[in-house]
Parts: structure tokens; sequence; C-alpha cells
């Protein structure tokens, strides 16, 4: 019922934001911002409530949806989703904090966060592959007209981009779902989608196959693993900020938390199958994105390159099969969320002051904006992975995981971490140090009290989650070790 | 002897009248006589009067088609059968027929302005009608093609109500490639019944269990049914005719078109075909998968270029055709083949009426065209919908999404039941075909709505005309836009009420 | 399955032997006949006569009506022969029936005279 709460509370908070009336718009932030933070609340309880060191799904809930096709209401929370939730309870409330000075149809707009938000909530606890599938593509329709509607100039090209894509990618997992469902019935005479019950369902190895292809189209265009990233570049740097911070901190993990919960252990034989592929594919993505990252002129679009570069990491990770590689691949998830958000936030309040996101027109910065210089400071290198930040638990994790299980893609992924130091860093330099030569940035003005509130949660955790992990992976540890045997299970 | 008067001297076989059976058939028999007459001696009567006695038709029709749930019989000798394809039929097709005269009462009228159609079109939609419940419920070749040729003279008629040029030209395609299409399916009917000797379904299905009859006359017969069925239901390569008459007909008609043909034109066609002619599943399934594949792919791909939304509507409802034909191409081996079709019929139904009526308002807001082109359905007009009329547009974005199947609308579950349906009877081929025109598909319904939502309003907005007052077309909307958000987050009652209708009374 | 194949080959030779047939009948014919054209072949056959006017001509509209209304009446007595000629064995029933019958078309003919359509002007 909690878990209920928690996944509905935005919906509801959308409904209550399109009913604010038109002259009253400003007041829709304040509902907006109210909805999310109850259900941060919400999540905060669920995550208290939480029995650390139990593998199974907990604190679900199950009711009966359309029973003719088998189709069942069932929601869960385990070590794996748990941290993805509270990721997302956290990164909404900030990224409509982060909109409050929207001036174009605040009400919409605010509405179409919270309703991702509910989208996205629930591809994470969904245990009904059948309700999965419907938040997986529930997803779908608020981003579209987030980036479509509020975008830059080429938005609608990377609105339709996205959304054609997604769908193709969700479609053939749907025909993967159907066949999955038909397999089981023929079997066992029981018509259902529950999560657990086709997990046990024993499968012969060549139908895993086609069947992990299935699943593996939505998962890796959604990720996105390389080459299917096209549409990403144009949907983060078209998307207005704040969704792209979603976008980037929440919805490219739902891709690679596809991989974790449903292809691994439903096909465990078409994983090991698949794995030399995806480990490849990881690799070359890490170091193609990392330099096509180099290059970028535009720091927007350079992060965005860099989400797919770090996005190889974990599903680099996922891949090692092995509990390094898994559990650092959920908590690189959390610190990616983090850190990504944060850079897409900075990028944001630049952009607001000069209007550009070119990294030429910036340079000598921080002399002008020290404390925003400080705040990009600490995230840049969250991002880079420096000891004792967030991002180098997760990266080191699954370096980890990778080299146990094969040297050669562990080498070279280090070479993207190297490559991701190079890109992020030199953007640094270019931007905030060096003489300050532009006229217009001379005044500029330094973090207002609301960006603070938004950058100061993200620059604790990054802090403190990268001192202290231990929480957070006590708590992954036996799922991801569950979802490691699942994965190992002997063939039929 | 007169040979006429020795025929006297048998005892006459009289088919027992079952008027209970035809119950529904009748009251709109009835109510159209009336309205025919009500619209000859009282030419003063105001279209809301005319609606509301249509209304009223309906309603008693619905009302008896409650009585006889749950009546399970063949009546007439054969010729007319009562089974669960029968009532689900019956149901949707008044359903529709009543947000039809909702959308035909509003008509193009406005303050002050003469209504371009003329009330007899009341009466017709009751005739059509008729002649779609009673299509739906034939079990004799004969009586569908009586119910056929009532439905599509009526439609014909309706077709070309208005003066403009482009419902006339809609008018006269609609009517030659029907009368043509009339023609094959007659020719199919006679040789049906030179292979096996009957006309009744029932004799029929026996004949083909029969394996040492000869098959080529049956299955030129087949054949020939088959084109005639494909032509109504608009499948490539049959499927010409439909953008020129959606595109030029007035709205409400076309929407009638659309949703009803379809709901009566499939009822008939799972009836005869896996009904009547399961037997010669392997003989029929090749072509019906066929022409599913063209009709899925021709109709999305060629939608995509469409710059009209009606057109494209035509072109979006011929494609879904092909979904269709998919759970027609099932249905002979696998009974969920019936129930997903009849429930996608259900769905689909409701949506393209939806979408349809947001034509007919849109079509309000500017100056009627003086070019007779038809009405004004251009997708310019629908530059910056979601600014000026947020709720119009809002519904536009239900209906389309609906079309395209995303979750939880009601078109996502028809789509993934005739999937289910599919692979259950071993067309993955075939499904995964449907995959990829779901994905083009997406493109053009998506098109919409970049116009509507993502591009701004051009020229001055003080040009566009008020809409008027659209109570009927505001109800109309209303409901359609209910049904099918209700029926994606509560599908269980009607996909049980759709498995009963999974047994066929030949 | 061979059955099934056998019945389209049946099929099938006879749309052969149909297309042959024509073609050799034409062919044959195009091979045997003298070729001699005059003009007077290519007039339209009128019987004999010489053809009169354009082929294109208008008739009046109204005759349509008329005729169509000739037409439902015609065919209604193709069914009251063979029911005056059962009328006795079955009884009421079937007056009532043909009432029912005869009065939908009165009813259209009504329909038609309200219109106006029967007055000649």
């Amino acid at each position: 019922m909690l878990l209920t709460a928690t996944l509905f509370a935005p919906l509801a908070g959308a409904l209550l934001v399109a009913l604010v009336p038109a002259a009253r718009q400003e007041s829709a932030r304040l509902v907006a911002l109210a909805a999310s933070l109850v259900t941060l609340g919400l999540a905060v309880v669920l995550a208290a409530r939480f029995q650390t060191g139990d593998a199974g799904f907990q604190l679900g809930m199950t009711a009966e949806w359309v029973p003719a096709f088998g189709v069942s209401y069932r929601v869960g929370v385990d070590g794996v989703s748990l941290p993805l939730v509270l990721l997302t309870a956290v990164l909404t409330p900030l990224a409509i904090a982060g909109s409050w000075r929207m001036a174009d149809r605040p009400r919409t707009y605010l509405a179409l966060l919270l309703v991702l938000e509910t989208a996205m909530l629930g591809v994470f606890v969904s245990l009904d592959l059948f309700l999965f599938y419907v938040f997986w593509e529930a997803v779908l329709v608020p981003a579209y007209f987030l980036i479509g509607s509020f975008g830059g100039e080429r938005r609608v090209y990377a609105a339709v981009k996205f959304f054609v894509y997604t769908l193709l990618g969700g479609l053939l997992m749907l025909v993967g779902i159907i066949a999955l469902f038909w397999l089981h019935q023929q079997a066992t005479g029981t018509p259902t989608f529950d999560y657990e019950a086709l997990v046990d369902f024993q499968k012969a190895p060549s139908t895993q196959r086609w069947l992990f292809a299935a699943f593996f189209a939505a998962f890796a265009i959604k990720t996105p693993v390389w080459p299917f990233h096209t549409w990403l570049p144009d949907a983060y740097t078209e998307a207005p900020t704040t969704t792209t911070v979603l976008l980037a901190g929440v919805m490219s993990k739902l891709g690679v938390y596809g991989f974790l919960r449903f292809a691994l252990p439903l096909f465990p034989d078409g994983a090991r199958w698949a794995q030399p592929v995806l480990l490849t594919l990881a690799v070359v993505g890490i170091l193609y994105c990392a330099l096509v990252a180099t290059m970028q002129r535009d720091f927007k679009t350079l992060v965005a390159y860099s989400s797919v570069s770090h996005l190889g990491f974990i599903v680099l990770g996922i891949f090692a099969f092995n509990l390094q590689g898994l559990q650092g691949g959920v908590f690189y998830m959390v610190a990616h969320g983090l850190v990504i958000g944060g850079l897409f936030f900075i990028t944001g309040m630049l952009e607001e002051r000069r209007g550009t996101r070119r990294i030429e027109e910036f340079g000598g910065l921080q002399q002008v904006v020290p404390r925003m210089g400080g705040v990009m400071l600490v995230i840049t290198l969250g991002s880079v992975a420096l000891p004792g930040l967030v991002g180098f638990v997760g990266e080191f994790l699954t370096l980890l995981g990778a080299f146990l299980e094969n040297r050669v893609y562990a080498v070279l992924a280090t070479v993207g971490v190297i490559l991701g130091a190079v890109y992020l860093l030199w953007a640094y330099q270019r931007m905030w140090h060096g003489p300050l030569e532009r006229e217009e940035n001379r005044s500029l003005p330094d973090l207002t009290r609301r960006e603070w509130a938004i950058l100061a949660p993200l620059v604790a955790a990054i802090i403190v989650l990268g001192l202290f992990p231990r929480p957070v992976l006590d708590r992954v540890e036996p799922s991801a070790q569950r979802v490691v045997e699942q994965t190992q299970a002997p063939s039929p | 002897m007169h040979p006429l008067a020795q025929a006297t001297t048998q005892p006459l076989p009289l088919p027992e009248v079952d008027w209970r059976a035809i119950a529904p058939e009748l009251a709109l028999a009835v109510a159209g006589v009336v309205l025919l007459l009500v619209v000859a001696f009282w030419p003063r009567a105001g279209r809301g009067v005319l609606a509301g006695l249509t209304l009223a038709g309906l309603a008693a029709a619905a009302a008896l088609t409650v009585w006889n749930w749950d009546l399970e019989r063949v009546a007439f000798e054969g010729a007319v059968s009562l089974d669960g394809i029968t009532r689900y039929a019956r149901a949707v097709l008044l359903a529709v027929g009543a947000l039809a005269t909702l959308m035909v009462a509003q008509g193009d009228s406005r303050e002050g302005e003469p209504d371009d159609s003329p009330p007899e079109v009341f009466p017709l939609l009751l005739f059509a009608l008729l002649g779609m419940v009673l299509l739906a419920a034939a079990s004799d070749l004969l009586v569908v093609f009586i119910a056929l040729e009532i439905l599509s003279l009526s439609l014909y008629v309706m077709a070309g109500e208005t003066r403009r040029l482009a419902a006339q030209e809609a008018a006269m395609k609609y009517f030659l490639l029907g009368a043509f299409s009339s023609a094959f399916l007659l020719y199919g009917i006679a040789l049906c019944y030179g292979a096996t000797g009957s006309t009744n379904l029932l004799e029929i299905a026996d004949a083909t269990g029969d394996p040492t009859a000869d098959g080529t006359l049956l299955l030129a017969g087949v054949g020939l049914l088959a084109v005639g069925f494909l032509f109504k239901v608009s499948a490539v390569p049959f499927h010409m005719w439909t953008p020129d008459v959606y595109q030029g007909t007035p709205t409400p008609v076309a929407a009638f078109m659309a949703a009803a043909t379809k709901v009566a034109g499939f009822a008939v066609f799972l009836r005869v075909f896996a009904g009547a002619l399961g037997g010669l599943v392997v003989s029929w399934r090749p072509v019906i998968a066929g022409a599913a594949v063209l009709t899925m792919l021709v109709g999305a791909a060629l939608a995509v270029v469409q710059t009209d939304l009606k057109r494209m509507l035509a072109y979006s409802s011929i494609s879904h055709a092909g979904y269709l034909l998919v759970g027609v191409a099932a249905a002979a081996t696998v009974p969920a083949g019936v129930s997903a079709s009849m429930f996608y019929l259900l769905t689909y139904a409701f949506m393209v009426m939806g979408a349809f009526m947001v034509v007919q308002y849109v079509s309000r807001l500017g100056p009627p065209d003086d070019d007779a082109i038809g009405e004004r359905s251009s997708l310019e007009d629908y530059r910056g919908l979601a600014r000026r009329h947020p709720w119009a547009a809002g519904l536009l974005a239900v209906f389309m999404l609906a079309l395209t199947g995303i979750p939880p609308l009601s078109g996502f579950w028809a789509k993934y039941y005739v999937f289910l349906a599919g692979i259950e009877a071993g067309l993955t081929w075939l499904v995964v075909v449907a995959v990829i025109s779901s994905v083009i598909s997406a493109f053009f319904y998506l098109r919409v709505l970049v116009v509507a939502y993502l591009q701004e309003p051009v020229g001055d907005p003080g040009a566009e005309t008020a809409p008027g007052r659209t109570p009927a077309l505001g109800v109309a909307l209303g409901l359609a836009g209910l049904l099918t958000v209700a029926i994606g987050l509560a599908p269980e009652a009607l996909i049980a009420a759709a498995r009963s209708a999974e047994r066929i009374l030949g | 399955m061979t059955t099934y194949f056998q019945a389209y080959g049946t099929f099938a030779a006879l749309l052969v032997l149909s297309i042959a047939f024509v073609a050799v009948a034409f062919g044959a014919n195009r091979l045997l006949r003298p070729n001699r054209p005059t003009p007077g072949k290519l007039t339209t056959y009128e019987s004999g006569m010489d053809p009169v006017g354009t082929t294109w001509s208008q008739t009046q509209i109204r005759y349509y009506v008329f005729a169509f209304l000739f037409v439902i009446f015609d065919v209604e007595s193709v069914f009251l022969f063979p029911w005056a000629l059962v009328f006795a064995d079955i009884g009421v029933a079937a007056f009532w029936e043909m009432v029912v019958f005869i009065g939908v078309l009165a009813i259209g003919l009504l329909y038609a005279f309200k219109k106006g359509v029967l007055r000649w002007a």
C-alpha cells in the first residue's frame, strides 16, 4: 500500500496541478513541489521500512487488473530497485524547483514532469511483466511532450526520433513478453505475467536467445547502448534543462535496470550467449562516446555524450555476471543520476544567465561566480570518479567486476576513465579558468538561494555517498547476489 | 395443369417466424419508416426533434438487444443466427449509431446559417444500421447479400448528402466501387451455392467437411467472397475508394462509415470465414494473411505522407483493417481470434469516431471552404490547436495515442489481444509485421500531435470564427473520450463479453 | 496435401485453358481473315440506320424517377402472383404480411408524393 501510494502520489499531484485555475498559474509550482516532496517523504518511509539483508521483494502489493489476460497489478521493491526509487524521488523535486522561473505554460510542464515521475517509478517497482510494459510505454508520452513542446529549436525532430526509436524497441519487447507468456501458459496451463513465476519457468536455451534479443532491443535503445544511442544527444540537447535532468538522471537507468531485472534472470542462457556482444558494445560505447564528447563545443551535448559513455560502465558491470559488477552497476546508476543531474542543472543555470551553452563563450568564470565554480568542481570530479566522491565507488566496482570476468574489457574500459577525465576537466578548465575575456560574462550573478537549494542536496549526496557507500551497498548486495545466482543457474 | 398450380398441391414449407429473434432489426426498421414520414409530413421539424426520435429508435433497439441477450439460437430456417458475435456487434453498432446521431445532429450549421445536410440523413442512418445489424446476424449468404445492400444503398446516399462537389464525387466513387464489389460477392455466393448446394452457412460448413467433394468451384467461390468482403472492409488491394470517400463525405458520415461498416463487415467476415469455411482454413489463410500484410504496411506507409487529417484517418483505418485481418486469419483455428477481433472493433469504433469528432469541431473554426474541395480538415488547420482549444487538442491526443496503441488506452489492449491471438495461431511472423506497421503508424499519429501541440498557430488568431454552441458534439466527444480511457483502464468486463462471442453458430 | 494442390491444379489448368482458348481463337481469326478497312465499318451500329447526333445525349432526369417507381411496383407484382396462388393455404397471416409489404412500398410512394417528385413541372 505504501509503495502504491508512493507510485501514484505524483500522478495525483499532476491532476491537482492541471486543475489549478489559469489565473493562478504560479501556485501550480507550489502544488507540484508539494506533490513531489510528499512522494519523496513516502519513498523515505519506504526505505526506512526496508529490511536490509533480505534478497527478495518487499513492501509489495498484488491486485487483479485484467484477469482475462493474466495481467495483475503487482509491485514490490528489492535492494536493486529501492535505490533507484529514491533517486527518482530525490531528483523530481529538484527538477521542479529548477523549473521555478518557467514562464511558458508552467502548469502543463509541471504536470508532465509529475506524470513522468509516476511512469518511471512504475518501471522500477513493477513485478508483473505486463504492468512493466505498460509503464515502460507510458514513460514515452510525457517525455515526448516535454521534449517536443518545451525544448529548443530542433525539438520536434528530437522528440519524434526519440519516440519512434523507443517505441520500436518497446514493441519488439512486447512480442517477446507475449511469447514468454504463451510458452509459460502452454507448459503450465496458468496464464500469468508474474515476474517470479516466469523467472522460475524453465526455458530452452534456443528460445532464450531470441527472447533475449527481443528484450535487448528495448533495453539497448533506451539505455542507450552504442550504436543505438543516436536519438540521445538530440533528445538531451533539445529538451528543456530540467527535463534533461530527469531523462539523464532517471530515464537512462530504465534500460540498464531492465537488463538487470528482466533480461538476466529471465534468460540466463540467452544473456550468457550475448555476453561477449554486450561487453564489446559497452566498451566501444565508452571509448567512442568519450572521444565524441571531447570534440563537442556545446556543453550540454558534451554532457549528453559523457552520459552515454558512463552508461557503458554500468552495462559492463552488469554483464560481468558477478557480485562486484552488479553491485557496482546499481551503485553507479545512483551515482550517475546524481552527478549527471548536477551537471545538467549547472548547464541550465549558465544558459539562463548567458543564453548560450557554447564552451568558447565562457572562460574565467571562476572570478565572477566562484560559488558556482566550486559546486561545479565537486560535481565534475564526482563525474570523473575522483576517489572519495560518489562516481569512484561505482566505477571501481564495475571495473573490478569486469576485470574478474575478462581482463581485456576492463583494461580497455579504464582508458575510457582517462578520456572521461580529459573531456570533463578540459571543458571545466576552458569555462572556469583562464582570463575573463568576454565582457558579457563580467556581470553574471552567482548562485541564488533557490539554486543553492537545488545543488546543495546533490553536492552533499555526492560527497556523503562517496565516503560512506556502505548503507547503499549493504541493501543492494543480497538482491544483486540473487541475480548473480539466477544468471549462473545451469541450463535445463 | 399449370405448373404454378401444381406447386400448390404440395404443402408449402413455411419457416417459423421468430419475431423475437429479429426484434432489434424490426425496431430499427419501424423507427426508420416513422422518421421518413416525419420528414415528409413535418418539414419544419428541427434537427433536435429528429435526432431525439432517432435516439429513441436506437434506445428501443438497444432495449430489445438486452432482452435477447441470453438468446442463443438459429432462427428462420438458418437464415439468422443469434450468438455471441450477433449480440456483441449489435451492442457496438447501436452505440456507434448513437454517437453518429449526435454528430449528424450537430451538422455543420452555425448560428444563423441554414444547414447543408437534409433531414433525410436520420432515417438513412437508421436504415444503414438496420443493414449492419442484420449483416452481423446473417447466417445465410443471401441474407448477407441483402443486408449488405441495405447498408450500402443507405451509405451511398448519405455520402452524397451535401451539395459539396467533393461529397458528390465521393458518393459516386463509393457507389460504383461498392456495386462492383457487390457483384464479386454475388458471384462468390453463386459459386458457393453451386459447389455445396446451399447458401446456408451451416450447410456450407457441413459440405466443406466432405473430403470427396470437388474443391475447385468452392475455392473459386471462397476467393470471390473474400474479394467482396475485403472491398467492404477496405483492405489492400481493394482499398482505393477509401481515402477519396472519407475525405469527401461529410465528417459525421465518414465517422459512421469508418466505425460501423468495419464492425458489421468484420462480424460477417468472421462468421463466414472462421465459422462456415473454417474447414478450408489451409486454403484461405495464406490469402487473408497476405492481404493483412499488404493492408497494414500500405495503409501505414501511405498515411505517413498525407497532409489532410480526414484522408490520413482513412489510410489509418485501412491499416487498422490489416490488424483485424490478423485476427480473422487466426480465428479459424484459435477462438481467441474471434474475441480479439470483436474487442478490437469495439475499441476502434470509439477511437476513430472520436478522432472524426475532433475533425468536425475544428472544421467549424475557420470560414467554410468555398473552393468546394471539402471540409476544412487540412493539417494546417490544426497548427497550435493546443493553445487555442486545449480541450479539443487534449481529446485529439487521447484518440491519436489510443490509435497508436499506447498503454493504458483502449487501443493498446485491442492490439495486444490481436497479437496474442496471432501468436497463439502460430502466425508470429504476421505479428512481427504488425509491430513494424505499428511503429510506422506512430509517425503519422504523432505528426498530428506535433502540429497541434508543438507548432505555433499561423495567421491572425482573431480571424478564426467561434465554433458556436456545440452541445451534441460536446456530449459525443465526451462519451468517446471517456470510453477510450475507461476501456483502457478497466478492459476486463468487455474482454469477458468478447470471450463469450467466441462460439459461432453457423 | 495432394488434394489441396489438386484442387488448385484443376483451377490453374482451367485458367490456362481459357486464356489459351481466347488467344488461339482471336489469333487464328486475325491470321485467316482479310483486312480491308473502309470508313463505313467504323461507324456506330444502329440497326442499319445512319447514326444521328453525337453519342453524348441528355435525357430528361424526370424519366429516371418515373422509371424507378415503375420498376418498384412492377417487381412488387412479381411477388403478388405466387402469393395469390398460395394465399388460401396459409391463411390470414399471409394477408397481413402482404399488407405490411405493400404498406412499406406505399409509404415510399407517399414520401415521393410529399417531396413533389410526382408533379411534372
